[in-house]
Parts: C-alpha cells; sequence; structure tokens
C-alpha cells in the first residue's frame, strides 16, 4: 500500500519535517521539504531500519574521572541502543584512556565501533 | 540497656535549637556532665533555623511579660555573646513604618510598650528621614528603633552549639526521644535503641516541646504550629534596603507582618506570612502565600521585581495561644509543677532567639535553686568560626593562599566560597556532614544559582575529606539521600 | 607584581578557545585564557551526545570531540592557558584580578573578551510552591553528575522543561535505566530543538507534556511525588486538571542566564531581555576594549554559532589591540584605546558620533548586536516570540524595507541569523527587524 509519512529530520538542527512517500515494496519514492539531500538518505533509512547515534559512558579505573565518554562510529540501529548501552555497563577500562580509542570492535554486529571522545589520564 | 558511666548525665536538652544550645552553652559553665538530643541531623533544624534572623529590641512585647523583659535583656548582650562566638552581628536599626494615618495610634502604643519595656533609644521620624534613612521604602512615618540587630541564626546556633561542646556537652542527632520514664530519681529517654539517663531533663524540643513535657508525665500543654513563608532575593538587591523594615503590626494575627529584612550576607529577607496548619513538620510553601507575600512586599518596596527572587523557605512558629484566640502567649520557663527536675522552655517563639542566652541564665537559676553549681575552671568563652576569604583585603587573602593553597581554590562562584571554608564546614566540631550543614555553615549553594556550580564539587570533597561516597550524601540526614546510586 | 597581556580571554569553553585560536591568526601573540575548571572544554565536556559540529565542520561531533578540535589547536599554536583559576575582578580599565591556590594575581590587558557561559535558573527561581526534600535537580548539574561523576540522581523522574538539556537527560536517563515519566512544558511549544524531541522523546515514548507546569512538590526528605497541572495562555493553573504523580526526582530545565557578574562589576551594561552585554557589530560592550561572545552574550542553541561569535570577538580584539599599540598607548595608563576604524563615517571620534540603535519589532524577541555603526557588513542573530510557520522576517529602515528572508517555520527555540551586506546597511540611520505581515 503507498502511504505518505510525516517524519522530522534529525540529522542537523535545521529539523526538516519531511513528507514522505513510501511504496508498496516499502521503498521511498519521494521525499519533500527536506532542505538538502540527507533528508532523503536519512528518510530511507527511517523507514526501511531506522538508525540513531549511540553514545554513553564506559566506567574507568584509576583515573581522573570515573568514567570516559563514547560515541558509536556510525549510526547503528534503533532497536539495539539499549542492548548495547547495557553491554557498555559491564565494560570497565584502566586509565590512562586515549582519545579516539577503541574500546569495542563492530558492537553486536553492527558494523560500528565504540570509541571514546575523550582522553582521561591516571589518577595521580 | 542500663545505665552505665556513659549514658549517665547530670542534664539532658532535648532540642538543639537557638534556646536548646543556649542552655547547653550556659551550663557547660559548670562541673555538669551534658547531653543535648535532637531528631534531626544538625543543629537550628527547627524554627531556629527558619526566622527572619532579627535581634529583636523589645517593644513589641506585652510589658511584664517574660517575652518583653528576655527580649531587652537579649538584646543588651547579644553583641557580645557574637564576637565572643565569632558570629556576624550587624546593629542595623528597624523602622515601623506608617502607611496611613491609622497606624500612627499603632505606632504610639508601640512607643509605649518599649517605654514600659525599658527599649532605648526609640523615636518617631517623618517621612523625609524614612526617605533619608531607606530611599526606596515609602511610608508617612516610622518608628525608629536604634538597637534591633540582624544576625545569623545559623552561624549562631551552630557557635553556641560548638562552644558548648568545647566546654564538654555532647550532642547527639538524629536521635529522637520517644520515651521518658523516672526511677529512683533518674530520668530514662529513650530514642529508639538508645537511652540516656539524667537527673534533669530541659525541654527545649520547640515545636514539640508539648509532646515531650507529656511524654515526661506533664500533661496540658498544646503547641499550636503557624507557618510563616519567606522568599530570600538576590544580593544584587542589598542596595535598596539597610534595615529591617516592618509595617505596623495589625491586631489579631501571631506575627509581625510581612516585612523585609536585610541579611548579615546582603540578600534580603521578604516574608514571614502567618498561618496556622495542622502539622508541625509541613514545611511546604503555598502558591497563594507566595503570590500574597510578592505583592505585599511590593507595596513596601516598589522596585522589587520576582527576578529577583532566589530561593524560598519556611519556618514554623511554635505558639501557645491559638487560631481563635490569636496574638502571642509568653514564655514559659520553668521546673514543671508536676515532675521535679522536668524544666520547661514551651511556647518560644519570636523572640526567641534573641532572648535564648537569657533563657540559658534563667534555666542556670533554676537548677542552682535546687543544688549548688561548681564552676568549671578551664571554661572556654570564646569560639573561633569559619573565616569568610570573599571579606578579607587583598593582603589578607594573599596571606592566607600562602599558608593554605586551599584558600586559593574558589567552590561556590557565586558567593565567593574557598575549598578551605568548605573544610572547615566539613569537619566542624559537632561532626554533621549532611548537604545542609555545609551550606549552613559556609555558605556554598546559597547564591544565586543555588549550587549550580558547586554542588558537584562539594561532592568530591565529601568523599576525598571524609570518604563519603557519594550514594550516602544526604541532604538533612535520615533518607534525604541526594542520588539513588552509581550510574555505572 | 602586575602583568601585561594585550589579551585576556575569560573561560575556556567553546566561545574562550575558538577566541583564543582566532586572536592568534590575527597575530595576536600575547594571549592568556583563564578558566576555572581543572580542564578547558567547559559545558561541552558533560555534553556527550552528539549533534556538534554539523554547520562548522560539517559532521556530528560530541561536546567533548567539538571541544577537542579547538583544545587542540590553541595548544599547537602554545596560547597561554591557565586552569584552576577564577577571575575575582574586572574592571572598566581591564585590570583583571584573579584567585588561584597559587595565589592573588593582577593582570592588565589591552583587551578582553567575556567568555563566562551562563548559569541554569532555579527551582527558587521560578517559585515552585511545596516541600524543599532532596532530589530536585537542574538539568546541566544532572548531566555532570551522571556523565561525568557516574552519579545517578534518581529511579522516577519528572523534567519539568522541554528545553534541549532537559530533552537530553530524558533520552540519557532512560537508556541507563531511569524510568522518565514525562517532560512538562509550561508553554503550549517545546523550547527545544525538533530533533531532540523526535530522537531523545518520540524514540523512548516519553511524554511530553505541552502547557502543563509542576504546581506542587511532596517530600520530607526526598521527593516523593510531584502535582502537574495544566496551564491557560497566560501560564495559570486550570483549576481541576492536577495530576499527582509518584517520583523520586524532579529535573529542571527551565532556562539559562547569561553569567554576567563579572561583566556587572566592570559597569558593562546589560540588555535586560538576552541577560548580555549589549553590544555593537563588533562585540564590543558599553566598556571599549572589553568584547563578549558565546552564552554570556545570548543563550545559542547551536555551538557552531557560539564558536563564530567567538571568532567575531577575537578578530575586533586583535583590531582593538592593534591600533592601540600603533598609537603608542598600548601601556596600562591607556584609557580608551582608539580604532582608526572606530572612527566615524567623517572620521569622528568614536564616542563623538552616533551609533545606529536596532531594535527589535513585532515578533521579535531580541536582535543582536544592539548598536551598529554605519556602512558596515553585520550578522544579526535574533529569535521569535512564539512558533510560526511561512513567514518572513525583515529588515526595516524606517519605511523602507531593506532584507527579507522568509521561513518556512519560526520557532523560539532556534536562533535565527541574517547577514546584511555592507551596501545594503548604506545609508541607514535606523533599523527594525520585525516579522513581515503581506
Amino acid at each position: 500500500m503507498k502511504t505518505n509519512r510525516e517524519m522530522v529530520c534529525i540529522v542537523c538542527p535545521n529539523g526538516c519535517r519531511l513528507n514522505v512517500f513510501v511504496d508498496e515494496q516499502n521503498r521511498v519514492t519521494r521525499v519533500e521539504n527536506a532542505l538538502c539531500r540527507n533528508g532523503k538518505t536519512y528518510a530511507e533509512d527511517e523507514v526501511q531500519c531506522p538508525k540513531r547515534s549511540l553514545t554513553s559512558t564506559v566506567k574507568v579505573k584509576d583515573g581522573t574521572h570515573p568514567l570516559v565518554s563514547v560515541r558509536s562510529s556510525k549510526p547503528i540501529p534503533k532497536e539495539k541502543l539499549q542492548e548495547a548501552v547495557d553491554t557498555l555497563r559491564l565494560l570497565e577500562l584502566t586509565a590512562p584512556v586515549d582519545f579516539h580509542q577503541v574500546i569495542v570492535s563492530d558492537i553486536m554486529g553492527t558494523g560500528a565501533d565504540i570509541v571514546t571522545t575523550r582522553q582521561i589520564a591516571k589518577a595521580r | 540497656m542500663t545505665a552505665n558511666t556513659d549514658n549517665i548525665f547530670d542534664i539532658v536538652i532535648v532540642g538543639a535549637g537557638a534556646v536548646g544550645c543556649a542552655v547547653a552553652r550556659e551550663l557547660s559553665g559548670f562541673d555538669l556532665k551534658i547531653a543535648v538530643l535532637e531528631k534531626e541531623s544538625d543543629v537550628a533544624a527547627g524554627t531556629s533555623g527558619r526566622n527572619s534572623a532579627v535581634v529583636h529590641a523589645g517593644f513589641n512585647n506585652k510589658p511584664g511579660s517574660l517575652m518583653a523583659k528576655l527580649c531587652v535583656e537579649g538584646n543588651e548582650g547579644f553583641e557580645k555573646v557574637c564576637s565572643q562566638l565569632h558570629v556576624p552581628y550587624k546593629k542595623t536599626g528597624k523602622l515601623i513604618v506608617a502607611f496611613d494615618e491609622s497606624d500612627f495610634a499603632g505606632i504610639d502604643q508601640l512607643m509605649e510598650n518599649g517605654r514600659k519595656n525599658g527599649v532605648k533609644g526609640l523615636e518617631f521620624v517623618d517621612a523625609h528621614t524614612v526617605k533619608k534613612l531607606e530611599p526606596h521604602v515609602g511610608g508617612i512615618g516610622a518608628m525608629l528603633s536604634p538597637n534591633t540587630a540582624i544576625t545569623s541564626p545559623f552561624i549562631y546556633t551552630v557557635a553556641l552549639a560548638e562552644n558548648a561542646a568545647q566546654n564538654g556537652v555532647e550532642f547527639y542527632f538524629e536521635t529522637e526521644v520517644n520515651g521518658v520514664s523516672k526511677r529512683d530519681g533518674l530520668f530514662r529517654l529513650t530514642a529508639g535503641k538508645k537511652h540516656f539517663f539524667s537527673r534533669y531533663i530541659i525541654n527545649s524540643a520547640g515545636l514539640y516541646s508539648d509532646r515531650i513535657a507529656a511524654l515526661a508525665g506533664d500533661k496540658g500543654y498544646e503547641i499550636y504550629p503557624c507557618r510563616g513563608e519567606y522568599f530570600i532575593l538576590d544580593k544584587r538587591t542589598s542596595q535598596y534596603l539597610s534595615m529591617p523594615v516592618y509595617p505596623v503590626p495589625r491586631p489579631g494575627l501571631g506575627g509581625l507582618g510581612v516585612h523585609l529584612t536585610p541579611t548579615v550576607e546582603g540578600n534580603i529577607l521578604i516574608g514571614p506570612s502567618a498561618e496556622y496548619i495542622k502539622s508541625k513538620s509541613d514545611y511546604s510553601a503555598t502558591k497563594g502565600v507566595m503570590d500574597q507575600l510578592f505583592k505585599e512586599a511590593k507595596e513596601l518596596l516598589p522596585a522589587l521585581e520576582m527576578k529577583h527572587i532566589i530561593r524560598s523557605y519556611t519556618g514554623i512558629r511554635s505558639k501557645l495561644v491559638g487560631p481563635k484566640t490569636g496574638g502571642y502567649g509568653d514564655f514559659i520557663i520553668e521546673e514543671s509543677g508536676v515532675v521535679p527536675g522536668l524544666v520547661n522552655l514551651i511556647g518560644i517563639e519570636s523572640p526567641g532567639l534573641t532572648a535564648s542566652v537569657p533563657i540559658g541564665r534563667m534555666v542556670r537559676d533554676i537548677i542552682a535553686g535546687k543544688e549548688e553549681l561548681v564552676p568549671k575552671k578551664d571554661f572556654i568563652a570564646e569560639r573561633k568560626g569559619i573565616t569568610p576569604f570573599r571579606e578579607l583585603t587583598l593582603e589578607q587573602k594573599e596571606k592566607l593562599i600562602k599558608e593554605c593553597p586551599e584558600y586559593g581554590e574558589i567552590v561556590c562562584r557565586c558567593e565567593g566560597i574557598t575549598k578551605k571554608e568548605i573544610l572547615d564546614a566539613i569537619n566542624n566540631p559537632l561532626g554533621v556532614t549532611t548537604l545542609a550543614g555545609i551550606k549552613y555553615r559556609a555558605r556554598p549553594m546559597m547564591g544565586r544559582c543555588q549550587g549550580g556550580y558547586c554542588l558537584t564539587r562539594i561532592v568530591d570533597i565529601l568523599k576525598e575529606q571524609k570518604g563519603i561516597e557519594p550514594e550516602q550524601v544526604t541532604l538533612r540526614g535520615n533518607n534525604s539521600k541526594l542520588f539513588t546510586g552509581r550510574v555505572k | 607584581m602586575l602583568i601585561n597581556k594585550d589579551l585576556i580571554i575569560v573561560g575556556a569553553g567553546p566561545a574562550g578557545l575558538a577566541a583564543a585560536v582566532e586572536a592568534r591568526k590575527r597575530g595576536i601573540d600575547d594571549i592568556l585564557v583563564l578558566e576555572r575548571e581543572p580542564v578547558a572544554g567547559g559545558i561541552l565536556n558533560q555534553c556527550i551526545h552528539d549533534g556538534f559540529g554539523l554547520i562548522k565542520f560539517n559532521e556530528a561531533l560530541t561536546g567533548p570531540e567539538y571541544a577537542r578540535k579547538y583544545m587542540d589547536e590553541a595548544d599547537e599554536m602554545g596560547i597561554e592557558l591557565i586552569t584552576n583559576v577564577m577571575v575575582q575582578e574586572l574592571s572598566s580599565d581591564k585590570a583583571v584580578t584573579t584567585v588561584s591556590p597559587d595565589g592573588i594575581r593582577s593582570y592588565q590587558a589591552k583587551a578582553v573578551i567575556l567568555a563566562m557561559g551562563c548559569r541554569e535558573r532555579t527551582r527558587g527561581a521560578i517559585c515552585i510552591p511545596g516541600t524543599r526534600p532532596a532530589g530536585v535537580f537542574t538539568a546541566g548539574v544532572a548531566q555532570n553528575l551522571v556523565n561525568i561523576r557516574n552519579v545517578m540522581i534518581g529511579k522516577n523522574i519528572i523534567i519539568l522543561g522541554s528545553g534541549d538539556i532537559g530533552l537530553i537527560m530524558a533520552r540519557r536517563l532512560t537508556l541507563e535505566g531511569a524510568n522518565v515519566l514525562a517532560v512538562v512544558e509550561k508553554l503550549p511549544y517545546s523550547s527545544g530543538l525538533q530533533r531532540n524531541i523526535t530522537q531523545c522523546l518520540d524514540d523512548f515514548g516519553i511524554p511530553l507534556l505541552l502547557s502543563h507546569t509542576v504546581t506542587n512538590i511532596e517530600g520530607r526528605e526526598r521527593v516523593t511525588a510531584v502535582t502537574i497541572s495544566r496551564v491557560d495562555e497566560k501560564g495559570n493553573t486550570i483549576r481541576g486538571t492536577s495530576k499527582k504523580y509518584d517520583c523520586d526526582t524532579l529535573i529542571l530545565s527551565v532556562g539559562l542566564i547569561p553569567e554576567n557578574e563579572l561583566s556587572l562589576n566592570a559597569g558593562i551594561e546589560i540588555d535586560h531581555v538576552t541577560g548580555g552585554p549589549r553590544v555593537d557589530e563588533k562585540l564590543q560592550t558599553s566598556v571599549p576594549g572589553i568584547f563578549a561572545c558565546g552564552n554570556v552574550l545570548q543563550v545559542h542553541d547551536l555551538v557552531d554559532y557560539v564558536s563564530a561569535e567567538g571568532e567575531l570577538a577575537a578578530g575586533s580584539a586583535a583590531e582593538y589591540i592593534g591600533s592601540s599599540t600603533a598609537d603608542g598607548c598600548g601601556s596600562v595608563d591607556v584609557g580608551v584605546g582608539v580604532n582608526a576604524e572606530d572612527k566615524g563615517p567623517n572620521g569622528e571620534n568614536p564616542l563623538s558620533y552616533e551609533k545606529i540603535s536596532v531594535r527589535a519589532g513585532r515578533g521579535i524577541r531580541y536582535v543582536l548586536p544592539q548598536t551598529i555603526r554605519p556602512g558596515k557588513a553585520v550578522t544579526f542573530s535574533m529569535r521569535v516570540v512564539k512558533p510560526d510557520r511561512e513567514k518572513t522576517v525583515c529588515f526595516k529602515a524606517g519605511d523602507r524595507i531593506i532584507k527579507k528572508r522568509k521561513y518556512t517555520a519560526l520557532n523560539p527555540a532556534e536562533m535565527i541569523r541574517m547577514d546584511l551586506s555592507q551596501n545594503e546597511l548604506k545609508d541607514v540611520s535606523e533599523l527594525e527587524v520585525c516579522i513581515y505581515e503581506d
């Protein structure tokens, strides 16, 4: 069945309110109101397999801070977000932790790595 | 549990408010073993820490009453106590402002009361002088009371308690008395699993003084809780007010009317309202009263704006007169007629803070009338408080940082409180480590950002200094935990 | 001892760092950045979510990553940064006094850039009735505790205010196991970005209650419940709409206030709408040689624009320093540095000619800069009063329309930026920006 979905593009702060046309095979045929080409890509993903960037923290032992912030190297399927965060909860790194250090590669088979977004020095 | 040398006292004081701590300090000058039992996690947790912070002159109270006598005495001695105990005190004077002709009769009445009570220096000032004294305040004339002062009730109570502790008094917090019995001339006070034995009980339990008296066997008192709400204004408003400004009191309600009071730290207080409530522990602020407070305060001080408000708080008066009677009762300061050894301090509402030291002396005299009190030879009369870095000159600051680099670390940016002051507050002689305890002792979290900047830092310092994990930190002891655990 | 500096920047967050880097590029060698935290980066360090830098770097960075780009650059340039230091005083003649564990330091700068950021509005400021138990946090404090200090702040949580930090925290806390019962917004529309409503609330099924507010807080020791009520257009509670929610935590995301205590003490004029200094198109405050950028000037929605503002302020400061040095009056006793460029259209002293004031007209809450001098290109930033669709924002000089731009959607949460060229502003003696009605 042909449908017409409205969604807010979350790629950038413009937050375009997209009007998305989908055909019987669940394929995006047309996207209206997108200020840029990313809107179309977003709409396609959102219809077929919604993805989100993952950001969270991981525990650090002996560091100047008890946590290091981390992110996924690319968006992962939305429904895997919670499970991924729960996986990260079980990890513990030991300081020093480097910037953009890969701490989990290919998390849950998504093809995305989990990398640190900050440096944590060893506590004195 | 039986009596042993650790839990037998000569005197147990119930309630660590300003009055209980003043009594403790007074009695600590004699060879007595004294304990103070407090149900909350710190001193001044009830009415003593929740009021207008005014050292009253005594013109408001009924001539011949204990209130009048002790207030005037208290006012005269307050400055000295504050200087001995390192407590902020500022003799600002106070204005009772008339807004229409009908108020003049009220002013005459106050002048007459004041004269009878022995209050010095009261004078009528005209509108011109009011403008000169307080340019932002309206009014057609006023009574000026030159001896009215402001203080910090919390620091004052802490200081009395710390000085009492220096002289051997033991403080027990989170210790709520729920049973009293007497055998062989010795009271046994039960507080949960703890027991205390003592020859005398000083009942300075404030709002709960009726309950403590009844537990000890002296029934028939009733305290009516009467709530007052306040606003605290940003220090930026300090230019608007130099002394407490009150309207002429209207008969009926048991309060002094909504007034404006500068604090020793440079804020302004608006309030209090007066509302009889059912519960003695309902410290809620209410929408209706908040709106009314602001409206009335703006009549006194038209320059006020809502954006000046940084916080609200409430206090509860422990009144002996109910809503039907209204007005004031008098302090009850006497040994119980039915339970010898129980000294009741009941109905100590305003001006209880001002009168606290004279009340302490009265209690001393009551005990001295029953047995000989032997002065302590090594009594320490002075107590040193926390040095407020922000009030020092550049040279003094420089010197302090050199001696102790922790003075160079500003933890609270709004109030300019240093890490050293926080450390001094955490390491207080009473052993209080609640967030509120630190706040009231050193003033972090009391500025316009209300802890937005310093809360996290104080949590760090508690861990670093006392090994208190964040999940153990409480706001006011008991179950007031700040956090629910760890993220990871 | 007095230490002389060409440029002192107060704050090493995104605004201050961008200003430092840009000032160095403009040839200012003698720069000092003062930061009260142990590390640079400011609030970005706790903003671990992504979406920063889309405009500036064309990629979705997290807060710490965005900060690091500037930190690295400043580091490579060898810009002097002192951390753990609090500026205690700033005077109108650009003397700066600092306190740190190393002692009290006095500096004299030729120019100063204010980049202190903002603070959060608190419960007291919005007068929520009820008790005062543990368990009430502002969103930024909650974010710091959760993301930096590994402290969980609650289990069952209500968030008041739909500002971006509140929305971001709703997602963050949910992912970390908390139960966010609702986000409550007093206005009939959200004060956060649309994309954050989608990915922080909708994704997790968290209800957004518009035209509602918290009308009571209960609990003696810890929060036990809050009451939420519907409000009318004027913000007054509607009777009979109250509902009690059992919860242990209330998070407030009810606005940010530029942190201008230092500015006030230096005698800088503050705009009562933005809460920041009044500035001209160079971002110079009412005190010559003191410039402002970032959230201390106006609360931003995007960090990219914060950086841009930092760069603009730095360029202006560099010009100011250049001219004051060229005039041989770059020493301590310099009063007002006078830019050649600062002079009026006919070469008069900058203080003697009228700057053009820019007025926020119908539908516009505020516009920055508040004053401009004639004949310069200017980037204006502004916010609208209420959400709207298909409306035109228009610059007028008297009755003459000098620029207009149509927007499909206008939202108070989103800052609008419009560039006006030197040509467009030629011969303009008054300026107003408004929502244009056809």
